[in-house]
């Protein structure tokens, strides 16, 4: 059993008195107005002594407390006399107040006996849950049904689940002053490179603020460049892109009470990649793949692109295509950059109404959006008819993309590009183009380049970037993590003649 | 006195920045020169081109061996002393500055003869110094990462140039030596110009991961630039006829107008446009070495503030002065003495004193 001897170091105030109602005072100093907190006094049956239970309403298991503790308390005989009888998973032995108390709103509960001056911390947690589902933002067609939930034990219980070896780590670190937070960073002792732990463990224990809510107030902090419109980290709800990632080098950080788990260091491609394509063919996969960086031009590119074709480079259009242009076009009494914001400001608001609706009123949205952009706008005169179907083919670009943090980015650049186009017409699609280009190769993603395997190329890794080639292929881990060890595989497919 | 760790850059990447540097802006009128010295026979003055620039290059290699863990600016100081060192930092800082300026006027040219007639040339000057601020402030690596890639995704380029072939005249190219050898000789001259940039291997070569690739990389580069111009030039001679050749300006741009794709008229335009890419190649890197020149005199491992001053400078000073084509054209002109000198002359030189130095000091020490 646990015990934390460092009865030396702990100040006097600060230390469990041996007298119960001593105790009891102080507890009733220290928890004022805690309505949800519960006290019980009761008679240990084993040596007679008074003893005191308490525990936080709700975030223990009643049934757990009746079972396990309160019962082999007041109605057994240990055999030991030097133990209490409980019969939970796990007990810890406390002398201070400070830890008490932590234990304490964590769930656990904590019994004082009279004429001891410790306290035993039980494990009796057991808060409200949801079922595990299937993920919302990254579900799969192949890929398993179970998403992360907001326990942070539970969440490492299913990585765990992908990869049974004792060769996955797991670092607990403590963030947040009033809210504390379980971090753990989880990675494979003989794959990740350690210096990208060092720098986790760093930039997490840098972290000093009042509570980390969610994964992605974390992300925040630790992230290499705070200024950039890129993620730099990802943030998954599957398990097992998670047990995937591990197995490339990359560390996961798991933060309680959140359904995100954080993988690093990353790359630009990393968010063109989806668990999908691993289990479905290589073909289907590698076109998946390029269909999305196509995707993700388009939904960067497309308006500025017709801005500046129609503004300024409206020689380059063949005659027939201009024509058809021109008729549509010559009702709208707005320059195309405006019409162009004006849609995809549109479009915006309609995305951004959708999300929050419940899903009966979301229906409405759907109505009102479609027949606002989709015909009234047109026939009004207000909007070309090339516009709306610009502006339609980069809404649907956008939604190809499987990350949603990327898809994000992606909104905003576009709004950059087209003032660009609107001002320079192609000269200022290249200009951001090429500072976009500029800028992916700049950004670091835990110290390692993000814009890997493009720039800086790396041959090697384009294997599972850009195309996806047969797993069979795939014998090394990407050389972009700089894995300890790096083989992957070794001849894992049987060759027979194809007589 | 600079640390190299974590500035290493890889061979594809050196021959990258050397091979950008060397075509970026110099591709356009270089047919047009050729032709006016030596008519349809100016592409063999490319090889002949090639076979000098390998010797400069060789030189340049030749000199960094002597000192393979520091600049030329380091090798002058630890030979000659400091001041040799200050002095050739000074006169590169010079000639990058020349290089740069001459790549982003002839950039804004273009840009304005065939895309934005109206926009002045300040607006386009601090336009393009954006992306060039984003790239260079993080050091030699993101360069060289940058023209790496742009080196990729302009592979596309040639296999276009391929679709004029439909119009190609291949008779235009005979007879071959038609005026002798003499012409030819002197269209050696105009190749010279479009070679330039060899002389970032003075400060790239410490940065290389393996040294003992310089020699390859240098003479890969130069033979891709080589194949690249003959290619271009051999397009251009056999899609124009031997009299209107020196007509256009730019031919390596006209000669696209006689592609048509179903999709798209004017093909030029978007290729302009690209081409900026190309263009980038030049002022990116030779911005980053002018700056690290500029560090190096003031003991800097930092080149955040010469390259702000530098950027202020060049956006404040096209605001009030900006060269038209004539002068351009005559600092292209001053242009090829200049990289005459430093990039043939001086090498080849400098190889010869560090050689004759070392010689004599084997000869004293076995006395």
């Amino acid at each position: 059993m646990p015990d934390n001897n460092t009865e030396q170091n702990i100040p006097h105030s600060d230390r469990i008195s041996a007298d119960l109602k001593e105790n009891l005072a102080k507890i009733q100093r220290l928890f004022t107005e805690t309505p949800d907190m519960v006290t019980r006094h009761l008679t240990i049956k084993q040596s007679g002594k008074q003893a005191l239970l308490i525990y936080i309403d709700g975030l223990n298991d009643k049934a757990a407390i009746n079972e396990n503790v309160l019962r082999p308390l007041q109605q057994e005989m240990g055999e030991n006399s030097q133990e209490i009888a409980v019969t939970v998973g796990h007990v810890e032995h406390l002398y201070s107040w400070e830890k008490a108390e932590i234990g304490l709103f964590q769930g656990n509960s904590l019994l004082f006996i009279d004429g001891s001056e410790r306290t035993y911390s039980l494990d009796t947690k057991g808060w409200p849950q949801r079922n595990i589902e299937d993920p919302q933002l990254e579900s799969s067609l192949k890929g398993a049904h179970q998403g992360f939930l907001e326990t942070g034990d539970l969440n490492i219980a299913l990585i765990r689940r992908y990869l049974p070896h004792r060769g996955l780590k797991i670092k607990r670190l403590m963030v947040g002053e009033r809210g504390q937070t379980t971090v753990s960073i989880l990675y494979i002792e003989d794959i990740a490179n350690e210096k990208y732990m060092a720098k986790l463990e760093q930039r997490i224990r840098q972290i000093n603020v009042d509570a980390i809510i969610n994964t992605g107030e974390l992300c925040e902090f630790i992230e290499d460049n705070p200024f950039s419109l890129f993620p730099q980290l990802i943030t998954t709800e599957r398990p097992d892109t998670t047990a995937s990632q591990l197995l490339q080098g990359r560390c996961a950080v798991v933060v309680d009470r959140s359904p995100n788990v954080l993988i690093a260091p990353v790359t630009f491609m990393s968010f063109f990649q989806n668990i999908d394509d691993y289990s479905s063919r290589w073909t289907i996969a590698t076109f998946l793949r390029l269909l999305r960086v196509f995707a993700f031009f388009m939904a960067a590119f497309l308006p500025a692109f017709y801005i500046s074709v129609v503004s300024y480079h409206f020689e380059i259009i063949p005659l027939k295509l201009l024509l058809t242009l021109g008729e549509s076009r010559g009702q709208v009494p707005f320059p195309p950059f405006v019409e162009a914001i004006l849609m995809e400001i549109t479009l915006e608001l309609l995305r951004e109404a959708g999300i929050r609706l419940p899903a009966p009123v979301g229906q409405t949205v759907g109505i009102v959006g479609g027949i606002v952009i989709g015909q009234a706008v047109v026939q009004a005169g207000l909007i070309s008819n090339a516009m709306v179907i610009v502006v339609a083919f980069t809404a649907i670009s956008s939604f190809i993309l499987p990350n949603y943090d990327m898809v994000a980015a992606v909104r905003l650049i576009r709004f950059i590009l087209m003032i660009l186009a609107s001002m320079f017409g192609f000269v200022g699609l290249v200009i951001g183009l090429m500072t976009l280009i500029g800028h992916i190769l700049s950004l670091k993603s835990l110290g390692t380049a993000y814009g890997t395997p493009i720039g800086p190329v790396r041959l090697a890794d384009l294997k599972d970037t850009i195309v996806r080639v047969p797993l069979w292929l795939m014998d090394k881990r990407p050389l972009s993590t700089a894995p300890k060890q790096s083989i992957r595989q070794r001849q894992s497919r049987i060759k027979e003649d194809t007589e | 006195m600079n640390s190299y760790v974590g500035k290493q850059i890889t061979l594809f990447q050196f021959i990258s920045i050397i091979s950008g540097s060397q075509v970026s802006v110099a591709v356009l009128n270089l047919p047009r020169k050729l032709s006016e010295a030596a008519d349809t026979d100016g592409w063999i003055a490319l090889i002949i081109g090639w076979a000098l620039s390998l010797i400069a290059g060789l030189a340049i290699v030749g000199v960094m061996k002597y000192y393979p863990n520091g600049t030329l600016f380091d090798l002058l100081s630890e030979y000659m002393g400091r001041w040799a060192g200050v002095l050739a930092a000074m006169l590169f800082a010079l000639y990058f500055f020349y290089l740069m300026y001459d790549g982003l006027v002839r950039t804004i040219l273009v840009t304005k003869t065939w895309l934005l007639p109206t926009t002045q040339s300040f607006v386009l000057m601090s336009l393009l110094l954006i992306p060039a601020y984003s790239i260079v402030r993080h050091g030699i690596r993101n360069v060289a990462r940058y023209a790496e890639l742009i080196i990729w995704i302009s592979l596309w380029i040639p296999f276009v140039y391929i679709y004029t072939l439909k119009h190609a005249h291949w008779v235009y190219l005979l007879p071959l030596l038609k005026e002798g050898w003499l012409p030819i000789l002197t269209a050696v001259k105009a190749t010279i110009y479009p070679m330039l940039g060899m002389v970032s291997i003075f400060i790239l070569y410490p940065h290389l991961k393996y040294k003992e690739y310089a020699t390859k990389g240098i003479v890969i580069a130069n033979s891709i630039t080589m194949l690249l111009y003959l290619f271009v030039t051999i397009i251009c001679y056999v899609y124009f006829s031997p009299e209107e050749s020196h007509l256009f300006n730019d031919p390596v741009i006209s000669v696209l107008k006689s592609i048509e794709f179903k999709f798209i008229e004017r093909i030029e335009v978007p290729f302009i446009s690209f081409y900026l890419f190309i263009f980038s190649l030049i002022w990116i890197p030779m911005m980053y070495l002018l700056t690290y020149c500029i560090a190096w005199i003031f003991k800097r491992e930092s080149i955040g503030i010469p390259l702000r001053l530098l950027i202020i400078l060049l956006a404040v000073g096209t605001f009030f002065y900006f060269p038209t084509y004539n002068i351009n054209n005559f600092l292209v002109r001053q242009l090829f003495w200049v990289g005459l000198i430093l990039e043939y002359i001086f090498p080849v030189c400098l190889l010869c004193y560090l050689w004759l130095s070392k010689f004599w000091k084997e000869e004293r020490s076995s006395l």
